[in-house]
C-alpha cells in the first residue's frame, strides 16, 4: 500500500505532529504510515482522506506489484 | 495527571508491594500479600485511567494485540507440554506383572517443584510478553527515525 500522505503534508504545510493531532492518533502512527510500516484501518485512512478534502484514493493507492503484508503477525 | 507520574506511581506500587512480600514471609501469612497486589493492580487501574496526556491509537492497540496473541500462543505450548508430562508422571501406573514394580521410577521433579516450576513459567510469560512488544513495535514502526 502506497501513499501520499506526505506530500498532502507538504500542500496544507502540516508537521506529523500537526496531523497527528488533527485526527488522533500519535505521530509515530503518522510516520510509521507514511514510511509503510503500518498499513491503518479503513476508518483511519477515511479520516485522513476527509481531513484534506480528498477521496481515500488520491492518498491511498494499492500496488499490485507489492506481496500482500498488511499488519498481520 | 501526567503520564510519568503515572509511571511514579507504578514505581511506589511496585516496592510496596515487594515490601508487603516480605513482610508476609516474615509472618508466614499470604494473605496480605494476595490483598496487598489486588489493591495495587487496583489503584494502578484507577491511576491509568486518569493519565491525560497518554495517546493510544489503533497503532499502539495492534501492537498490544499482536504482543498478547503471540505471548499466549508460545506460552500455552510450553505450558501444556510440561503440564502433561507432570500429569503423567502422578498417574504413574506400572506396566507388566506388578509384583515386580513395587516402587515407582524416581522421579524427574517432585510435585511440589512441578508447582514451583509452573509458576516460574507464569512469570517467564511477562518477560515474553516485553520481547513480543518490542518486536511489534519495531516492526510497527515506533523506532523509525524522522525525516521532517
Amino acid at each position: 500500500m502506497k501513499n501520499k500522505i506526505k506530500v498532502f503534508r507538504a500542500m496544507h504545510d502540516m508537521t506529523q505532529e500537526d496531523l497527528a493531532q488533527a485526527i488522533g492518533v500519535t505521530r509515530q502512527t503518522i510516520l510509521a504510515i507514511e514510511k509503510g510500516k503500518y498499513v491503518p484501518s479503513l476508518d483511519l485512512a477515511f479520516r485522513i482522506a476527509r481531513h484534506f478534502s480528498v477521496t481515500i484514493e488520491e492518498v491511498f493507492t494499492y500496488d499490485d506489484e507489492l506481496p500482500i503484508k498488511g499488519n498481520r503477525g | 495527571m501526567k503520564k510519568n507520574t503515572f509511571y511514579l506511581i507504578c514505581g511506589c506500587i511496585a516496592l510496596l508491594l515487594l515490601a508487603v512480600f516480605w513482610y508476609s514471609v516474615e509472618v508466614h501469612n499470604p494473605l496480605f500479600i494476595e490483598i496487598a497486589f489486588l489493591l495495587g493492580i487496583a489503584i494502578a487501574y484507577l491511576a491509568r485511567k486518569r493519565v491525560t496526556d497518554l495517546v493510544e491509537d489503533e497503532r499502539s492497540a495492534k501492537i498490544t494485540e499482536q504482543a498478547v496473541l503471540r505471548t499466549f500462543q508460545v506460552f500455552w505450548v510450553v505450558f501444556c507440554a510440561f503440564s502433561i508430562g507432570a500429569v503423567m508422571q502422578i498417574l504413574y501406573i506400572p506396566q507388566g506383572p506388578r509384583v515386580l514394580f513395587t516402587q515407582p521410577p524416581p522421579a524427574l521433579l517432585s510435585p511440589r517443584m512441578m508447582g514451583y516450576f509452573q509458576l516460574a513459567l507464569l512469570c517467564l510469560m511477562i518477560f515474553l510478553y516485553v520481547g513480543f512488544r518490542i518486536y511489534y513495535a519495531r516492526k510497527y514502526g515506533d523506532w523509525e527515525t524522522d525525516e521532517e
